[in-house]
């Protein structure tokens, strides 16, 4: 994912909203298939949950760090002498949307569980 | 002069690191195996007993309603009392004493490490391609390359068992009896004038910074030399050196200033990996810090200590982030903008 042209905000609000439905629909998906699999909605919706949240915050200490010490990482690979293609703009971005999508799966649990709660 | 503006900036960065922290130690602790109010209810307990104890904890709460509780008590700096460790204990009265000890080990480590880093860095670069400069280079290279498991029974052998120079775990002779102030030890010896006991305490503590801080010395001289030899190469050393000036002069006064950017940020990166590596040299020489409290909960499933002890960690390494981008600035002052 190179950044030779910054993408506009609508670009940016429209990735990260994709990446939200993707989560949401994961767990959406997630959560009565482990119903169906003989686990309890309370089990299910626990663990679906926490892959959620560990993205999530996955993500958010990695956004942060690259904007943290991105510039950092940048000199010290340019000084060790392996330089790669990875830069703190990227990884920003990249873990925004892999936010977005834990952020989407906590959320869709939740939705899943209140349905799935409902009708057993 | 660091400007208000650029430290504010920084410091409000802290609040998505340490949010992202808790919700992933929240979650990994969610995902693992075990319940909590079994631990706590032991495993003979029984079933009307552990459902007693999930409904004290608010374990039968949806876990969104769980993870929220968690954040709004995190930060108040409520990570709720051990399950195990230290039964019934508040987790922030635990931390309040083993963290100066891991505090000291990890201080002295870097200390050491830029102690003996920066120079032979720098004598690298100036030196380049003689005798001293591939010593210090394999040195260095071995340094990076030796783990704290092994470098530190090694070193027990050679200056604890077959020396006998340094004495191989705790933090004090057990003859002194020293009353916390800080807790750190060197410095409570110190302000209350038990030399005897700052002495036993200094020797205690030196083995295990030199095993932490052989790591962070290998790679500062490296990045040292690097960050050196680039700056030499510039146009202006050029011209220093073209107006008359003296080598080291020229070296010391206008390339050691820039040349230290790099270095100071690996200083900042490298303070993680002494908290990291300070779990290990705790456990191998005895040294009851924040590193075998970690350990020591995990193995037990006492998921608050091992909560609070986990955002202590990102809390400190993200601090000392912060006070090596107030460095930058002061190094460079263009970095603000």
């Amino acid at each position: 994912m190179s950044s030779d042209v910054e993408p506009t905000l609508r670009e940016r609000v429209r990735r990260l909203g994709r990446a939200l439905a993707l989560g949401a629909a994961l767990a959406a998906v997630a959560v009565p298939v482990l119903v169906l699999s003989g686990e309890s909605v309370g089990f299910a919706s626990e663990k679906i949950f926490a892959v959620g949240a560990l993205v999530f915050g996955f993500s958010i200490l990695g956004w942060s760090g690259s904007v943290f010490a991105g510039r950092g990482i940048e000199n010290f690979q340019r000084h060790l002498g392996g330089r790669s293609d990875w830069s703190e703009a990227d990884s920003r971005q990249a873990m925004a949307v892999l936010g977005s999508v834990g952020l989407g799966g906590m959320v869709g649990t939740v939705l899943a569980t209140w349905v799935v709660a409902g009708v057993t | 002069m660091i400007s208000k503006r650029f430290v504010i900036k920084r410091l409000l960065l802290l609040v998505p690191v340490l949010f992202g922290v808790a919700t992933f130690v929240f979650a990994i602790l969610h995902l693992a195996p075990g319940d909590p109010a079994r631990v706590i209810a032991g495993q003979r307990a029984s079933e009307q007993f552990v459902q007693q104890v999930r409904a004290e904890l608010g374990l039968n709460d949806p876990i969104w309603v769980q993870y929220g509780r968690f954040l709004v008590d995190a930060v108040q700096l409520d990570f709720g009392n051990s399950y195990q460790i230290q039964k019934g204990t508040p987790v922030k009265q635990i931390l309040r004493y083993k963290l100066p000890v891991t505090l000291e080990m990890a201080l002295f480590g870097q200390f050491l490490g830029i102690l003996f880093g920066i120079p032979i860095g720098l004598l690298g670069a100036i030196k380049q391609d003689a005798l001293s400069d591939h010593v210090t280079r394999i040195g260095a290279l071995s340094g990076i390359s030796v783990p704290i498991y092994w470098s530190g029974p090694l070193l027990i052998l050679l200056f604890a068992q077959i020396l006998n120079w340094f004495p191989a775990s705790g933090r004090v002779a057990s003859e002194f009896d020293i009353n916390p102030i800080t807790g750190i030890i060197t410095l409570d010896t110190l302000v209350r004038g038990n030399f005897a006991a700052f002495q036993s305490a200094a020797m205690h503590l030196f083995l295990p910074s030199v095993v932490i801080g052989i790591y962070s010395m290998a790679l500062i001289s490296r990045m040292m030399r690097s960050s050196m030899l680039e700056v030499i190469r510039q146009d202006y050393m050029r011209t220093a050196r073209a107006k008359g000036q003296g080598s080291k002069i020229t070296v010391m006064k206008h390339g050691f200033q820039n040349a230290l950017i790099p270095v100071v940020t690996v200083i900042g990166i490298q303070f993680g990996t002494l908290l990291g590596g300070a779990v290990l040299t705790e456990t191998i020489f005895g040294i009851a810090g924040i590193g075998t409290l970690l350990v020591s909960a995990i193995q037990v499933g006492d998921y608050p200590v091992v909560q609070g002890t986990v955002l202590m960690f990102a809390f400190l390494f993200t601090l000392v982030n912060l006070l090596v981008d107030v460095t930058y600035s002061y190094l460079d002052p263009r970095i603000e903008q």
